[in-house]
């Protein structure tokens, strides 16, 4: 890039000029290998790894990396630091293409090789940031310590000194978004591989056999001997606010239909009563019946809800549970409430994937941070919240099709666990 | 009226002319990948839409087929600020199920981790809230003493980061002889070492223009969104799981809740301060009382789950940390585990904080709320 390419061109006709070109060689190789300067980047653990690497105990400045630039037009290396998700992958390539050239990347961490830990079962993770960019250095590591980096950054180094004018440093081309899965073939090619491997063991096994018929191995095998250890009981839990079978009692009082889940045909007070005192009550309640049962714990003095912890759902195969975990400051008890939907199974079966099967009231207006809990719940289940102020999809694009906490959820690079 | 993009639902009639900037998702302030849309006024905030999910991971979809020892280490990866504390919220839920107890000794070194982890946790919100208000010396001051809570962390554990090290009834190694005396001589330099922070921080001038009336969560309005943890507590609300549902052996220590009433930015750092004294109160404890014998874990037994629902909560650096497990059929798998993590109300709650500041003041409240995204997004 720039002037410095030109100058075989011009100095080479000259006698002695490529001696020159390489004095230029050397100084600007030497420029350039000491002051990679990387951009402020990271999206998860790696960054924390990064950071580190950064500060007094490590001290990045010793390899001239120091200066870490927030805009990625003043930066010349990007360390990919952290998991890449799809809804990211654009940002990542708009910013490598924005970084001015030569520009390197150091993919930093399991996740940005191959997806590490999120690779089964995953519908949003990127399975390597090559996928994306070019990538001139990977650090493996879940994270990499900050020793791992510098070693990847000594690689870089390194390959920055073999550049020359005549082989100058080649831009290469972000990959395209929509043909980024090659996990499968390569899957695929190393289960062969794999499959050849063990033939060629098990042949040359068979071999030495029939050379040594009376081989015996000198290898015993050693077993540390377990440390023993006691059986300790559980601790008692402290209880603080109303017990939960007065908590049901006051409960029912008012709304004779709540229950709570049980297998038992023991009466349902019994059943409450022998509620372990850790867990808290978890009662059934009816969808028509959920804003004013809400309604009353939050206002009623007795109970005092007002605190919100979360709300979330679980997917069954003909209905929702959806369950808003509710505590009182004041009192410090907690009330689980678990509205179960039934799935409306009027729409027709190739659209209920992509549709809302179940609906029920918001209570964003009773809890302000319920707001966010139940777009996540929208998001991941397809449960219509009626009154939300707001309703829109939160981690996932827009256009994404399918609601991925469902059971039946598939999405085509999505790959299951081997059992 | 013009329409909005997605997300803003302030009405107001203006003679000035608004603009719209994106702040993210790749920006040094916004502590990861979150994306802010910022409604501006000139140079103040009106309205603030914060868009979530450029690192959601889909940690709960993978969960379902995952036993429930593996989904400890992915608790790891959701804070990685405080990891060692998301392993005992994990820890816990299944501890119920299981019914398993904990010795003496295994709970101290629970207690002691937890609270190098919190210490751990703070340190880093004191470098990145003095470097957000362009103060970069702290960074590097709040990693010298972090690195070596990593040193004690990685010889208990195995890990600097990723400490992936509580089990059901205990933990998975025992410490070494040089636990105690590490962590006394670290508790020694750090008293030092804070004495001399707390001398170039809280009483900066710049600092105290910056944060004192910036950024003011009302009790009211802390209590409905949900925050929880120090943010809660800076805003007048005496929380701690620590003290109102002790978990662990948290009841037998005397220790302090710090609360402040202002609910500004000044209050959130000097309540994280606060907590850091709290959490060496704790560990000096610990250290005296130390058992040297005895066991330090229970029985080893499969991790299998009776059908039934798991909850448990601590309390972690951030705040409240809850994790729910639904186990449909008795056996090693879960049927779905929901996180709660306490970043994602205080981001929520963002909107009313920065409402009618200036923009720069935005990093200063993003700085002492102190979150980290891929928990939020998991």
């Amino acid at each position: 890039m720039g002037i410095i390419n030109y100058a075989p061109k011009i100095l080479d006709p000259i006698p002695g000029g490529k001696y020159v070109v390489n004095a230029i060689d050397y100084v600007v190789n030497w420029a350039r290998a000491n002051s990679i300067w990387p951009l402020t980047y990271g999206t998860s653990c790696c960054a924390i790894e990064m950071m580190s690497s950064s500060m007094a105990r490590y001290d990045i400045a010793r390899f001239g990396s120091e200066v870490f630039r927030s805009s990625p037009r003043q930066a010349d290396l990007f360390i990919l630091a952290g998991t890449i998700t799809r809804r990211m992958a654009p940002a990542i390539q708009m910013l490598w293409e924005q970084i001015p050239g030569p520009k390197y990347v150091i993919a930093m961490g399991a996740c940005t090789i191959s997806g590490g830990p999120f690779i089964y079962d995953n519908y949003s993770v990127v399975r390597g940031a090559q996928n994306l960019i070019p990538v001139d250095v990977f650090v493996p590591g879940c994270p990499p310590r900050p020793e791992a980096l510098f070693h990847g950054l000594l690689t870089l180094r390194e390959k920055i000194l073999k550049e020359t004018c005549r082989h100058p440093w080649h831009e290469g081309k972000p990959k395209d978004v929509s043909t980024m899965d090659r996990y499968r073939e390569a899957a695929k090619t190393w289960a062969a591989l794999e499959e050849m491997k063990d033939e060629a063991m098990a042949e040359a096994r068979a071999k030495f056999k029939e050379e040594h018929p009376d081989y015996k191995s000198a290898y015993k095998p050693v077993r540390v001997k377990k440390e023993d250890f006691p059986e300790v009981p559980r601790v008692p839990f402290k209880r603080f606010g109303l017990t939960q079978s007065e908590l049901f009692a006051k409960l029912r009082e008012k709304f004779p239909k709540v229950t709570v889940h049980t297998h038992s045909e023991d009466p349902i007070e019994d059943v409450v009563a022998a509620i372990p005192a850790d867990r808290p009550l978890e009662v059934m309640v009816e969808p028509e019946d959920y804003l004013s049962i809400v309604e009353f714990v939050k206002s009623s003095p007795e109970f005092n809800m007002d605190y919100l912890i979360d709300v979330t759902a679980i997917d069954y195969d003909d209905h929702f549970d959806m369950v808003t975990m509710l505590r009182s400051l004041e009192h410090g008890h907690k009330l689980f409430l678990c509205v179960q939907m039934k799935k409306d199974f009027s729409i027709p079966e190739e659209k209920r994937a992509t549709s809302l099967l179940a609906s029920v009231k918001s209570i964003s207006h009773l809890y302000p941070g319920a707001e966010v809990k139940e777009r996540e719940v929208y998001d991941m289940f397809g449960i219509n919240f009626e009154g939300h102020p707001d309703q829109r999809r939160i981690f996932l694009d827009k256009d994404f099709v399918g609601y991925p906490l469902r059971k039946d959820f598939t999405h085509p690079q999505m790959i299951r666990r081997p059992v | 009226m013009p329409t909005l993009p997605p997300g803003f639902r302030l009405q107001r009639e203006t003679n000035t002319e608004e603009f719209f900037i994106n702040m993210g998702p790749q920006h040094p302030s916004t502590h990861g990948a979150l994306r802010l849309a910022l409604r501006m006024d000139g140079e103040t905030i009106v309205e603030l839409v914060p868009h979530f999910g450029y690192i959601h991971r889909g940690m709960e979809k993978q969960a379902e087929s995952m036993s429930y020892l593996q989904y400890i280490a992915l608790s790891d990866r959701q804070d990685y600020l405080t990891a060692i504390q998301n392993n005992l919220g994990v820890v816990i839920a299944l501890e119920k199920g299981m019914n398993v107890g904990v010795p003496e000794k295994g709970e101290y070194i629970r207690v002691m981790l937890q609270e190098l982890g919190r210490i751990a946790s703070h340190l880093v919100f004191f470098g990145c809230f003095g470097g957000d208000l362009g103060g970069q010396t702290c960074l590097l001051f709040g990693f010298k003493e972090r690195e070596m809570i990593h040193d004690i962390l990685e010889e208990v554990t195995g890990s600097r980061l990723t400490t992936n090290f509580f089990r059901p009834g205990g933990s998975r190694y025992d410490v070494p002889e040089t636990f105690i005396p590490r962590v006394k001589a670290f508790l020694d330099h750090l008293e030092d070492s804070m004495r001399d922070y707390e001398r170039f921080l809280s009483k900066n001038i710049i600092v105290l223009e910056r944060s004192i009336g910036i950024g003011v969560l009302s009790k009211e309005d802390a209590i409905a969104y949900g925050c929880s943890g120090p943010v809660l507590r800076a805003s007048g609300v005496n929380f701690d799981v620590r003290r109102v549902n002790p978990y662990s052996i948290y009841d037998q220590f005397d220790f302090d809740i710090p609360v402040f009433h202002n609910g500004d930015c000044y209050d959130r750092y000097k309540i994280r301060i606060a907590e850091i004294h709290e959490s060496m109160k704790i560990l000096r404890q610990c250290i005296d009382k130390f058992p040297k014998e005895g066991p330090w874990r229970s029985k080893e037994k499969p991790v299998r789950l009776p059908e039934g629902r798991y909850y448990s909560e601590i309390e972690t650096a951030k705040g409240l940390y809850a994790t729910y497990v639904v186990a449909a059929t008795t056996g090693e798998k879960p049927y779905r585990i929901h996180t709660r993590g306490p970043s994602f109300p205080h981001i929520a709650a963002l909107n009313k904080m920065a409402q009618g500041h200036k923009i720069s003041d935005l990093v200063t409240i993003m700085a002492t709320l102190d979150p980290v995204i891929p928990e939020i997004d998991r």
